[in-house]
């Protein structure tokens, strides 16, 4: 959905022509423009921001960036603007279209920082104490070498979302995909045995689910059918509504610490 | 009594000319009963039906009558988001580029317009307008359409935004007086939002409405850093649109401000986004502004429905205005001056410290997004969003399809300017639950928790102590508006994907809602009186 931004025929970033229009931007536009083109901070260098140009947005392979440096544009190296090569100026309109994808939300430059700042003892005692995390796990079971498994923020992640088929943001990824616990459902009808397996679905009007043999089982909701669900995520859904970002950033470090 | 196939037929065309008359304008200031003419139902937003012949006693007998779904190349299986219209027998339906006309009877196709895309994303389309005998609607490429509604041929088409900004439209127009009012989307990149009234004979311009400064010493240019920031910093418009005749002010929602993570070098609080306001329909000038998220980082469009109804304040008959925000804040005003009566959250939220002496959120500085993550409740996609809520005059009680749920928000962009969106948040809790709040102190009447992994859907409330909702699995459901007990539900194959409405044809309520890409009307068949 999202790479359905812009015009049907908007440019299409052609990345080897982009590095070598990296080359002609350094020689003839960076001072002025920026490292990100998004414009020079000190004056005299203080030159518009191209990331929100509309000379710029508005370009396809060129077409209106040659026109508008061609008119006598100032360059670094001092040579005519309207000498510019018909080449070096394509491959410029893909550097500036590159850095202009580097703002949206699918660039691949963005990614996640640092998140180790937390205090792995503090972390520890919140373990073992307010977040009660030892109630049900522990650093020499199911933890047992748990930082060299994933990365931090994935840590971080799992532990507040470990539930699986989580959800992001838009935009945004999905939880940590959990432990492999399924939630579980047991059904007891009005007539006949409770009935134990993983939820299938689950709303006000039915539930069904899948037994141990995996052989499926479907019940109309009444007030006559009981239905107990397991959820064995439930005590990290709690612990949302009380961790504290200090809390949860020790967590993070203690966990990634066991190697 | 049996008429020859040859009566029956010449009735059934004369019926359809019928049916595809000009909507009369009178109707636009009433209540919806036999003409459902605009993407609210009224001007309110209150989505409220008088009708009541389906009702808490009867609706258990309520079946289907009808189903429509459309094979039309780039149609079939997009979803519909958008309110369909009802005007004289024919319904108005809209999905991205596409708009169809069906006989409210029986959802036979009367006519398909298709239009041709230069581009944009087809995210979904909240509905159309209509004024005498022509259709609007906007289009993901940024045009505004105009078709004649008697066989759906295009009259104009007119750019209203830049998809080269990477802008594109979604929203349904709204008719007020002798203007079409149209909004626009887009938050890839920095570029600024507005709102316009256009001509409904042409489509020229009558005036633009910035929902940020675009020069020096505009209202608000003292909530930004620089011009820069400001003319760069959003706000869209893709939000429905209310109005009241008696104080001729239109009322809409704005949305986040860019760079939308990133807001370290957007100090301040970033006016108009993230706002209510009510504006002069005749001049799009600014009367007043509300801002339930001052300075916003998370992407919290605040383009809810702004659902107007009176109340009585202190003894007294006042004008009101509630919304249920993104954010997860519910806020009643004063909607003639903007003033705060009621704020509170109506799900659990953690980013604000308070409010201030106007009643606004004051956002925790803590809460932003951060390099390192910050836990926050609502998520990116918030407590509520587009799909409508509804007010009930009957009960009190405004009801909302809310979502609590919360997410981790990282900084990404590590540039000395962050721009477009420069992070992003991660999270994998939520869960649904249909609210009913009252108006008058924000508590919340009764709740239904929603089991199940789905989305949302908008509501309808009706004067037969009804509400409609989708559920978070597959289901249409109707439940007592005062109690929240469920009384009936369709299972419908795919989730609910727009929010119902309802009106009156030969003396039988259908209800009408969407789920994927199939509408489904419901009536009561229990006492048929079918031709013999």
């Amino acid at each position: 959905m999202l790479d359905q931004a812009g015009a049907a025929d908007k440019h299409i970033l052609d990345p080897v022509a982009a590095e070598r229009g990296k080359k002609v931007y350094i020689a003839e536009c960076i001072t002025c423009h920026g490292p990100s083109a998004r414009g020079g901070s000190v004056p005299p260098n203080d030159g518009p921001d191209l990331v929100r140009s509309l000379v710029i947005l508005h370009d396809r392979y060129g077409s209106t960036i040659g026109p508008f440096i061609r008119k006598n544009h100032p360059t670094q190296s001092g040579k005519p603007a309207s000498g510019f090569a018909q080449a070096d100026v394509e491959d410029l309109a893909d550097f500036l279209h590159l850095k202009v994808s580097d703002t949206m939300r699918t660039s691949p430059l963005f990614h996640a920082q640092n998140v180790l700042v937390g205090n792995p003892a503090a972390g520890e005692a919140y373990f073992k104490g307010e977040g009660k995390c030892i109630q049900c796990h522990s650093v020499t079971g199911d933890l047992k070498g748990y930082g060299n498994k994933y990365e931090a923020i994935d840590i971080q992640q799992r532990f507040l979302f470990p539930r699986p088929g989580g959800r992001g943001g838009r935009g945004g990824r999905g939880g940590g995909g959990g432990g492999g616990k399924p939630i579980m459902v047991t059904v007891t009808p009005a007539s006949g045995p409770a009935v134990t397996g993983v939820v299938d679905r689950l709303d006000d009007f039915s539930v069904s689910l899948r037994d141990k043999d995996g052989a499926y089982h479907a019940f109309g909701r009444s007030s006559k059918v009981k239905v107990v669900v397991d959820d064995p995520y439930k005590a990290h859904t709690e612990l949302l509504d009380r961790i504290t970002d200090t809390n949860m950033h020790d967590v993070t470090a203690y966990l990634e610490g066991l190697k | 009594m049996r008429f020859p196939k040859t009566f029956l037929a010449i009735a059934a065309f004369a019926a359809t000319l019928f049916g595809q008359e000009p909507l009369d304008p009178a109707k636009l200031l009433q209540q919806p009963t036999d003409t459902w003419p605009g993407y609210n139902g009224d001007y309110s937003g209150r989505r409220f039906s008088p009708l009541k012949a389906i009702n808490s006693g009867n609706v258990q007998n309520m079946s289907l009558q009808w189903v429509y779904r459309s094979t039309a190349p780039g149609a079939a299986g997009v979803a519909i988001k958008g309110t369909p219209l009802e005007v004289n027998g024919v319904i108005y339906l809209t999905a991205p580029d596409h708009v169809w006309a069906l006989d409210a009877r029986n959802g036979h196709e009367l006519w398909h317009h298709a239009h041709k895309s230069n581009g944009g994303i087809h995210i979904g389309n909240r509905g159309a307008a209509i004024y005498g005998n022509w259709l609007y609607f906007e289009t993901p490429d940024c045009q505004l359409v105009s078709l004649n509604i008697k066989d759906g041929s295009e009259r104009w088409h007119k750019q209203v935004c830049d998809l080269d900004q990477m802008y594109y439209a979604s929203v349904a127009p709204i008719i007020v007086k002798n203007h079409v009012l149209v909004g626009v989307s887009g938050d890839d990149l920095d570029i600024p939002g507005y709102f316009e009234a256009r001509d409904p004979e042409t489509g020229d311009l009558q005036w633009h409405w910035s929902a940020v400064p675009l020069k020096k010493g505009d209202p608000g240019f003292e909530t930004w850093p620089n011009l820069d920031a400001a003319a760069h910093g959003g706000g869209m418009t893709w939000g429905t649109t209310t109005y009241d005749p008696e104080l001729n002010l239109i009322y809409l929602g704005t949305g986040n401000p860019q760079p939308v993570i990133a807001g370290q070098k957007r100090p301040g609080d970033n006016l108009y986004t993230a706002s209510i306001v009510a504006l002069n329909p005749d001049t799009g000038k600014l009367q007043w502004y509300f801002q339930p998220s001052p300075h916003d980082t998370h992407d919290w469009d605040n383009v809810e429905v702004p659902v107007l109804f009176d109340g009585t304040v202190q003894g007294k008959k006042t004008k009101l205005l509630a919304m249920a925000c993104r954010n997860g804040w519910f806020f009643v005003l004063e909607r003639a001056t903007g003033k705060a009566l009621v704020h509170t959250d109506f799900v659990k939220t953690n980013w604000a410290k308070g409010v201030d002496k106007r009643g606004q959120p004051i956002p925790d500085p803590a809460k932003e997004p951060q390099f390192a993550g910050a836990l926050v409740s609502p998520n990116q996609g918030g407590a509520s969003n587009w799909p409508p809520p509804s007010y009930s005059p009957d009960t009190g009680l405004f009801y909302i399809n809310a979502i609590r749920a919360y997410s981790v928000w990282y900084l990404y962009d590590l540039d000395d300017k962050p721009e477009g969106w420069g992070g992003t948040d991660r999270g994998g809790f939520s869960e649904n639950i249909l609210e009913a709040i009252d108006v008058n102190t924000g508590a919340i009447k009764w709740k239904h928790k929603w089991d199940g992994p789905g989305g949302r859907s908008g509501v309808m409330s009706t004067a037969g102590n009804l509400l409609f909702a989708g559920d978070a699995s597959s289901n249409f459901v109707a439940l007592n508006a005062k109690t929240g007990d469920i009384l009936w539900h369709a299972a419908l194959g795919s989730g609910v994907s727009n929010a119902p409405m309802s009106f009156e044809l030969d003396g039988r309520q259908s209800v009408l809602v969407a789920a994927g890409d199939t509408l489904f009307a419901f009536t009561l068949n229990d006492k048929p009186d079918y031709l013999r």
